[in-house]
């Protein structure tokens, strides 16, 4: 990268490179190279075992155990009255908010043409694709007739039974249904290319696999120009459909008749929440690629810590913002249950939860992302992400178990003991890391072509004495 | 046009430049841009390779999708309710919730756009298209392919300028299994 | 004008008020929980078990909550209240469901719950603000000799399935086949409800609340009746009298 030239600035300028990545380029074949070894390396021993094992609790916590729920019924849970809905819906809104982070890397960024997203938003996108499986198996169990669960569809059918439009599970289950289809086909649009990519690299079952998932793409101007205009339209459209998705969550409880539900800030205080775990979860997801892959060191750098690490902070300043809203409109209302249960927040048996829902999702973000040394450190930042991916589970399950403690009879109060949702609950999440894993192995999670692209977009340019970054638009 | 024969080469430039350069050549001789075709690793843009427009149906299907959603939305939102043998209340609710049928109509609709835009670009590329085709695995390394159709009398001609633009290579390009 | 349709508009839902309405005296209620046992008996009630029961888990469609006032020593037992399904006529447990399993009749004006349409999500309990549903958890094994009787007009239900209080429907229309095979209306007192037959206080009035005559009519016009939970508008049909 440093020719001759020996001015002042030479040493600015190789510190800019170093920093970026998109100041940084590589020839397209020796990147194509570093993500085709970073997937085909063979897996260490390690590998097996964590994969062993997450199969294990995959099998035996998820699958097994349904089974006992679904042969049991609900009463394995600890849902009772007046706590009918428990974790798995507490797993089902917390799955949902991972999956807004896909989302909003690969889609709000792109919009906005925020460069860093580049080596990432596909990292980000299976996020949201793995997420929602996730989010729909928790929704799943906690059905007390799951084997019923397609009456729930609109299909024409005998029994002339269609699903009640007045209800916002039937929005719910829309809106799910329509965000999972179209986050899947967002991964796969600008997925395309690249297993071309691989597809000319690679020999045997991949050959087939990659083959068939390329569907024949090879680049030509036709190609390219549908696919990027399908890929605009999908930033663009999935952005309201991703914020219909937790506004309709949170209609579940801001549309019930319960103190402490009926807030009309739920919808963007839920949407930020998602958007606050989702970060966070994506920025340890980042940091574990970093730290186990060939080569991703390259792609994966500091700055890009640095710059979810910034979008935390605000994320965490607008979650604390929402948060106090509602708290305060709560409080001043008045209301002797609402008050109540306020109280119960924060002074019953599980207040511990309230205040470390504080300090998880504000106090320790607040704490260390302020520092651009710190934010650009990937263990640190990852550490945050889950240290507040803990702060809104809590949140959650303050909202839905604890929440429902209290109602206006005092007579069925109690406190919330959960079952067996602990360990189906770990089954989903062993689940979301083995897809992950798994596809770490499958297909390429570096978008190649992306990075190559803003690559040739970025260049450093000299305003007097000073070098500064400058970003052209290709398109 | 009624050439009995034709033949396709294809030629490999390192960089977007030359390619640029050899397409405007290519003009001046007399080829016309539907014989060419350009084959790249990264989007590259008409405008950076001096080439018409591209045609795109995508935005219409999306277009013609949302309306079919938005359809399929009112269907449910509106005409459900009355496939009942009997009315069914809920609560005081009216039959058919205002606020409610909109959220079902913009679901629907962006479902419905949504995949009509995914279903748009296999319409439009021809996807899934297993068939041989005519491909230099080179173009995923970043090289820029261009892709000229000519009788066998321009044959030579074609081939000098590409070869005098900085093409890499030039060969008849054969169809082959990707 | 605007006015004029708003004074309309509450009329509407004065009328949709009910048809089938009861009185609960909480006087004179003795907390013995008959009305308990009998609800169970009528409506072949799951028995659910100490365990279940103990952690919120019992089925009962009507209970007896308890309440009192002061620490203890110093306690004092405040009237009994049995609670049941207030069969609302703006309910909200109606809407939420997704499938329909919880409707309006337009007949009764009575709150139905359709078992088998019920999928299980449980929202309508967690939408109900007197908490007076319950839900099928399990699969309850009937202890000897109650597997012996149950109730023929009566459904059982099964696992993951919700239910309620159903103010005795099958009661309401073996009356009403009865007086229409004579060819009458159903009399004031025909029937009653399983709890208010039940009650030895007879703390629980059943009847008809748009027959202006009936003894629930007559009862509900007492000044210290109250509706619970009046304020969140649901238009309950059951109506309490405490420290009358």
């Amino acid at each position: 990268m440093s020719d001759n030239k020996h001015h002042a600035g030479h040493s600015h300028e190789e510190h800019l490179r170093e920093k970026h990545l998109m100041l940084d380029p590589l020839p397209r074949g020796q990147m194509n190279d570093m993500v085709m070894e970073s997937m085909l390396e063979k897996p260490t021993w390690k590998f097996w075992v964590v994969v062993g094992f997450l199969s294990f609790i995959v099998v035996y916590f998820l699958f097994f155990k349904w089974g006992v729920l679904i042969a049991k019924g609900q009463g394995e849970a600890g849902v009772m009255r007046p706590d009918y809905w428990g974790i798995f819906l507490v797993n089902t809104v917390f799955w949902i908010g991972i999956s807004h982070a896909g989302t909003f890397i690969s889609a709000i960024l792109r919009v906005f043409r925020a460069e860093f997203r580049r080596p990432f938003t596909r990292a980000a996108e299976l996020m949201t694709t793995f997420g929602l499986v996730q989010a729909g198996f928790s929704i799943f169990m906690h059905m007390g007739r799951v084997w019923l669960a397609y009456w729930l569809m609109p299909y024409p059918n005998q029994r002339m039974l269609w699903p009640n439009l007045h209800s916002p599970l039937t929005w719910d289950l829309l809106a799910i249904t329509t965000y999972l289809l179209s986050s899947t086909m967002y991964l796969f649009l600008p997925l395309i290319p690249d297993v071309a990519m691989a597809r000319d690299r690679s020999t045997g079952w991949r050959k087939t696999f990659y083959k068939t998932l390329a569907l024949g793409f090879r680049g030509t101007e036709g190609e390219w120009t549908h696919l990027r205009n399908a890929m605009n339209i999908f930033a663009f459209a999935i952005i309201p459909v991703m914020f219909s998705v937790h506004t309709i969550v949170s209609w579940d409880f801001a549309a019930a008749t319960r103190p402490g539900w009926s807030s009309t800030i739920f919808g963007p205080y839920f949407i930020v929440g998602a958007l606050h775990s989702g970060m966070g979860a994506a920025v340890a997801v980042l940091a574990v690629i970093r730290g186990t892959m060939k080569h991703m060191k390259y792609f994966i750098r500091g700055e890009h810590f640095d710059a979810i690490g910034k979008l935390m902070l605000i994320i965490s300043m607008a979650w604390a913002y929402f948060f106090f809203n509602d708290y305060m409109v709560q409080w001043y209302g008045g209301d002797k249950w609402t008050q109540q249960l306020l109280h119960f927040h924060e002074a019953g048996p599980m207040g511990w939860m309230w205040f470390a829902m504080l300090v998880c999702n504000i106090v320790i973000p607040w704490a260390i992302l302020w520092n651009p040394k710190w934010r650009a450190t990937p263990w640190l930042v990852a550490t945050v992400g889950i240290i507040i991916n803990f702060g809104m589970w809590f949140e959650r399950y303050i909202i839905i178990p604890i929440s429902v403690t209290i109602n206006r009879m005092p007579f069925t109060w109690r406190l919330y003991k959960p079952g067996i949702e602990v360990p189906m609950g770990i089954g989903t999440l062993a689940l979301f890391i083995l897809l992950y894993m798994i596809a770490s192995k499958l297909i390429p999670l570096i978008p190649v072509w992306e990075v190559q692209e803003g690559q040739m977009a970025h260049e450093l340019k000299k305003f007097g004495r000073e070098t500064v970054v400058s970003v052209s638009e290709l398109e | 046009m009624t050439e009995p024969k034709a033949v396709d080469l294809l030629a490999v430039f390192p960089d977007l430049e030359p390619a640029a350069n050899a397409i405007e050549h290519l003009r001046s001789i007399g080829v016309h841009d539907e014989c060419m075709n350009v084959i790249s690793g990264i989007p590259v843009t008409e405008a950076m390779l001096g080439r018409p427009h591209q045609w795109t149906n995508v935005p219409r299907i999306a277009m013609g999708g949302a309306m079919l959603g938005f359809g399929a939305g009112f269907f449910l939102a509106y005409i459900t309710p009355y496939v009942y043998p009997y009315p069914i209340q809920v609560s005081t609710q009216s039959f058919i919730p205002g606020p409610p049928t909109v959220v079902v109509l913009f679901e629907l609709t962006m479902l419905g756009m949504l995949l009509s835009t995914f279903l748009g670009v296999f319409l439009d590329s021809f996807f899934p298209n297993y068939r041989p085709m005519k491909y230099v695995p080179e173009v995923s390394d970043g090289k820029i392919a261009i892709l000229v159709e000519c009788s066998h009398i321009e044959e030579q001609k074609v081939t000098d300028v590409l070869k005098k633009m900085g093409a890499e290579s030039v060969k008849p390009a054969e169809a082959q299994h990707l | 004008m605007a006015i004029e349709l708003k004074i309309s508009e509450v009329k509407m839902s004065a009328e949709q008020s009910g048809k089938w309405g009861m009185v609960i005296d909480q006087d004179i209620c003795t907390g013995c929980q008959a009305c308990v046992a009998a609800c169970a008996m009528e409506n072949n009630i799951s028995f659910v078990g100490e365990v279940d029961s103990g952690y919120g888990r019992s089925m009962h469609w009507i209970r007896i909550e308890r309440f009192w006032e002061g620490e203890y020593p110093e306690v004092k037992m405040t009237a009994n209240q049995p609670m049941l399904c207030q069969q609302c006529g703006h309910a909200t447990c109606e809407p939420v469901c997704p499938a329909f399993a919880t409707v309006h009749s337009q007949a009764e004006q009575l709150n139905l719950q359709v078992y088998n349409r019920c999928v299980g999500t449980r929202y309508c309990a967690n939408n109900c603000p007197y908490q007076v549903r319950a839900f099928n958890w399990r699969d309850y094994k009937r202890p000897e000799p109650l597997s012996n009787q149950l109730n023929p007009d009566v459904t059982v239900r099964r696992v993951g399935v919700m239910e309620k209080c159903t103010f005795c429907i099958q009661r309401i229309h073996k009356a009403q086949d009865v007086a229409k095979s004579e060819g009458r209306e159903v009399v004031d007192g025909e029937f009653t409800t399983a709890c208010a037959q039940a009650c030895p206080a007879n703390a629980i009035t059943f009847g008809r609340v748009d027959d202006p005559e009936s003894l629930v009519s007559q009862l509900m016009k007492q000044s210290h009746g109250v509706k619970h939970l009046e304020e969140l508008g649901t238009l309950p049909n059951v109506t309490y009298f405490k420290g009358g």
